[in-house]
């Protein structure tokens, strides 16, 4: 029997590209269709949900659908180009070389074969799914013909109650709460974030600090952080938490005034919804799938100017009315998305791919 | 503010409602200039360990995809098993079998050499990587040292060191470091001169900036070594003398030499080793080595390549410490 199964080059749980994979194996699954989860590095935290890629060719059967999960250049991409089965990409985006290649010629180089890793599978594929217009618009550029856009499953997989939540800790400061969530990239420009703060504290907001989450990407970057935040004497008001659990992202969500996105480069930016869903007003930085993603919730702020966007965040929070309405406004944009019918959306663009109808769940 | 914790530049702004209120635009651009590029300069771009680094992972790119040996899946798209893989944009990086005469699946004489090339420039990049690392932890100050031992104003010393300089100046920008709030570069302005600040502490830069000065965010020593080379017409130093390592000194002041215009006087202001005792207990435990004596000072500028090295004709007034003049050679 054929099946529709997705391919991802490594499974993580903790990640939104493994929880999205997760959800979209389920979602195919409950309409009756065979899926399996195929990687090419077992992680052993989700070994039971994985089969390892080298057994599909022994598996396949004529009519399958393989769906593959593009974040980053992977040997998956030239073997799946070159097998006869109705391929998908679901793209994720990638990052541009040349933001990392000040920090780290080996990621970059990593980029620079994504890239090519995607205009090779262009041709061989069927459909091609971006979870945002701004990364369809780099699917279009690489030479993908059919193209769609669905937001990413997963994206309030991790729990962020919010204010209705708060938890029972007190946040290490009594300021002005500024929260940056992500992989600590040279592209999400945390630096910016920084400098805002450092404008913030002198003009205006003396006690404001600023909390960072997120798994370093490189340790250069993370060390000029360092640096950066030492010179411009906040070092003891920017606290690094580095990658943490779910628990306390939810925590930093909950005790949060704002959310500062000041990145170059976004796909997506699954933070955005999750701090729509805490009820978090965003200040953001007008560039990538950012606006997109807010929809018109939050505050966007246009060049990269610290003074500019300090002066955005101490406004938009001197004044609650205004945040008020921002707050309530990324809950109305939260429930336009429809992220939680993204995955069975998703498997409706699978379906007229697959070979032979499902059997019954 | 804790006693441990380093002002900040709310704590400068404190009580002085001239300095809260927003500075003009043209003001807050150069300031949001001068924050960007202060980070930028923290970039590892050419770094001798990046640039190995990648070419190796370059070379791993052209003689076997992905990461060989990383997985099974790697292996199997490899050069020679093209059964698995479709031509793609890497095919025409890669040697071809038929010129090299190997089978499917054999390494070409070519790429057993090159593996060894690969294995060289890995070697070769974990020890510059090495390399790097102790020398930057020799050559500049711990990160936020600068914060716990603070350059003092100028104060009444401005205006002797300002006329001074001018005096002597061959023309050019004049740069102090560290710069502070920029007292001295506004005595130096009005009296007509162009004058650039280097300042460590970021939110102290800030305030000089907003009120018009021209700083980097910088130590003076990174800031000197990217300096075009006779590009100063004169040099005042200060607080960044009194925290620098000894034998970071004489590095600074060699490139100060070298930054300066020929004939281009420099003047140092240093704390004099009397007050080692006064100082915070951060500063006693950071600053390398007790301040120094006159002599010394005067013998490291003779080293640096500086000629007429005396103290400050004008003389510090009041002001205890240590000033001294000297020049670049004509």
């Amino acid at each position: 029997m054929s099946g529709i199964h997705h391919f991802v080059p490594v499974l993580h749980r903790g990640d939104a590209v493994g929880r999205h994979t997760m959800r979209l194996r389920d979602a195919t699954r409950a309409r009756g269709y065979h899926s399996e989860i195929f990687v090419d590095t077992v992680d052993p935290d989700t070994a039971a949900d994985t089969v390892p890629v080298l057994s599909y060719a022994g598996e396949a059967q004529a009519g399958d659908v393989a769906v593959y999960q593009f974040a980053t250049a992977s040997a998956m991409a030239p073997w799946l180009a070159g097998r006869a089965e109705t391929l998908v990409v679901n793209y994720h985006n990638v990052t541009p070389p040349e933001l990392m290649a000040p920090w780290d010629n080996h990621l970059a180089l990593g980029q620079l074969r994504a890239q090519g890793d995607l205009r090779l599978l262009a041709p061989r594929t069927a459909l091609a799914v971006a979870d945002s217009a701004y990364n369809e618009a780099h699917l279009a550029a690489a030479g993908f013909a059919a193209t769609a856009v669905i937001s990413p499953s997963a994206a309030l997989d991790a729990t962020v109650a919010g204010h209705a939540g708060r938890p029972a800790h007190a946040p290490p400061h009594r300021g002005t709460h500024w929260l940056a969530v992500g992989r600590v990239s040279p592209n999400k420009a945390l630096e910016s974030t920084i400098a805002a703060l450092a404008v913030a504290r002198a003009h205006g907001d003396g006690e404001a600090w600023l909390e960072v989450i997120g798994k370093p990407a490189t340790d250069s970057y993370v060390t000029a952080l360092h640096r950066y935040v030492a010179e411009l004497g906040l070092a003891d008001v920017v606290q690094f938490a580095g990658h943490a659990e779910d628990a306390t992202v939810e925590a930093a969500y909950a005790t949060a005034d704002v959310l500062v996105v000041t990145s170059e480069h976004e796909g997506f930016c699954v933070p955005v919804v999750e701090a729509m869903a805490a009820g978090v007003p965003v200040v953001a930085f007008d560039a990538g799938a950012v606006p997109e993603v807010l929809g018109g919730a939050g505050v966007l702020v246009s060049g990269k100017d610290a003074y500019a966007l300090a002066a955005a965040i101490t406004a938009l929070l001197r004044d609650a009315p205004r945040r008020d309405r921002a707050v309530a406004a990324g809950r109305e944009r939260l429930s336009a998305l429809r992220l939680e019918t993204a995955a069975d959306r998703f498997v409706d663009l699978l379906v007229p791919l697959a070979g032979v109808a499902a059997t019954s769940p | 503010m804790s006693a441990g914790q380093p002002p900040t530049g709310a704590a400068d702004f404190a009580g002085d409602d001239s300095k809260a209120g927003s500075p003009a635009p043209a003001d807050q651009a150069r300031a949001a200039d001068a924050l960007r590029e202060a980070f930028t300069r923290l970039s590892p771009q050419g770094s001798d360990a990046w640039n190995f680094l990648a070419a190796f992972t370059h070379l791993g790119d052209r003689y076997g995809p992905y990461h060989p040996g990383a997985s099974a899946l790697s292996d199997s798209v490899a050069p020679g098993r093209t059964d698995a893989r479709r031509p793609g944009p890497l095919d025409r990086l890669r040697p071809r079998r038929d010129r090299g005469g190997a089978t499917a699946g054999e390494k070409t004489d070519l790429e057993e050499a090159m593996g060894h090339v690969v294995e060289a420039f890995r070697f070769l990049s974990a020890r510059v990587e090495t390399l790097e690392a102790r020398l930057a932890v020799q050559d500049r100050p711990v990160d936020g040292v600068a914060w716990l031992v603070p350059a003092r104003p100028l104060g009444s010393i401005a205006g002797p060191v300002a006329g001074h300089v001018l005096a002597r100046s061959p023309g050019g920008v004049i740069v102090h470091a560290d710069c502070g709030e920029g007292d001295l570069l506004r005595v130096l302005h009005e009296r007509g001169a162009e004058a650039h600040g280097v300042e460590p502490r970021g939110a102290v830069a800030l305030h000089a900036i907003e009120s018009g000065c021209s700083v980097t965010i910088a130590e003076a020593s990174e800031h000197l070594a990217s300096s075009p080379e006779g590009s100063s017409g004169g040099m005042v130093l200060s607080g960044v003398v009194d925290r620098l390592p000894l034998h970071a000194l004489l590095p600074l002041l060699t490139r100060s030499r070298r930054a300066l215009r020929r004939g281009a006087p420099l003047v140092v202001l240093t704390e004099p080793v009397a007050t080692v005792d006064a100082r915070a207990a951060t500063a006693q435990d950071l600053v390398d080595g007790r301040p120094l004596h006159q002599a010394t000072w005067e013998l490291l500028l003779q080293r640096a390549g500086f000629v007429e090295v005396a103290p400050l004709p004008e003389g510090t007034g009041d002001d205890r410490r240590i000033a001294l003049s000297a020049v670049v050679p004509s």
